[in-house]
């Protein structure tokens, strides 16, 4: 390895990174959900897109599509979808809360016993993916059983 | 000061998406619960052309694209961006990510006006 690069790319774990939470806490893998189902959504969301161009090529193929639609796998796909878009958004906007400075608490001197900004924030944490658990279980047992 | 405010975009855009995306969802997805019709019903082609044909739903519709493509393509690259690679490479990962963000709106918008434009009776 050149030196030139070792110093331009030092400390950059790559992917690994951000898939390895290791030892880190409950937001850390928070973080890494939020990635996973963000990417998920914009692949979704150009397929999503190519699939609803089928309506320009006619009634039938709009009607065959939607038949396959209302598969049981396809059911199961579009409730994937549904958890991961809620999931995303709530926890979205947790992290936007976070961005702003809420529920962080005032910055303190580190005097024993620590209390971090993340352990004032993790009441929020609960709360947040408590109701994104809630709105997921409503929104499958609408979906399934409507 | 470019990346600030790229981000910010990437942030504003937020409520626009959980807005319109939630409208989405309780359009096409569960019709049964907020519009008391099947998905079926909700899904049929005269119906999907009929609600096509609003003006606000062709506003809405673009304006959720351009928000949703913004944010995901954003991100996605981000993601992309922090991985070990020369500038010129991450320059190339940029072009990709505008270009493909150009060609999806450009389509998406199409399908959009194709449904809002779609003569009555067929």
């Amino acid at each position: 390895m050149n030196s030139k690069k070792s110093t331009a790319y030092n400390n950059r774990l790559g992917i690994k990174g951000w898939v390895y939470a290791g030892k880190y806490t409950f937001e850390r893998y928070l973080y890494l959900a939020h990635r996973l189902t963000g990417m998920g959504l914009i692949a979704y969301m150009l397929l999503h897109i190519l699939e609803t161009a089928n309506r320009m090529r006619g009634v039938v193929a709009w009607e065959g599509l939607m038949g396959l639609f209302a598969l049981p796998l396809f059911k199961m796909i579009e409730y994937a979808l549904f958890a991961a878009a809620v999931f995303h958004a709530l926890n979205g906007v947790r992290l936007l809360m976070t961005e702003l400075g809420f529920f962080l608490g005032r910055p303190k001197e580190p005097v024993y016993p620590y209390s971090s900004s993340i352990k004032r924030h993790r009441p929020l944490t609960y709360i947040i993916m408590a109701l994104a658990s809630l709105i997921i279980i409503l929104g499958g047992s609408s979906l399934f059983f409507p | 000061m470019r990346e600030t405010r790229l981000w910010s975009w990437h942030l504003l855009v937020i409520p626009i998406i959980i807005v319109l995306l939630g409208l989405h969802f309780a359009i096409m997805h569960y019709a049964p619960v907020f519009y008391g019709v099947s998905v079926e019903e909700a899904r049929n082609f005269e119906t999907m052309i009929e609600r096509g044909k609003s003006v606000s739903q062709l506003v809405l519709y673009i304006l959720l694209l351009a928000a949703a493509l913004y944010h995901g393509l954003y991100g996605l690259r981000g993601i992309i961006r922090e991985l070990p690679m020369t500038p010129a490479l991450g320059k190339i990962v940029d072009i990709t990510v505008i270009c493909v963000g150009l060609f999806i709106f450009a389509f998406g918008t199409y399908v959009t006006w194709w449904t809002f434009s779609y003569p009555v009776g067929g």
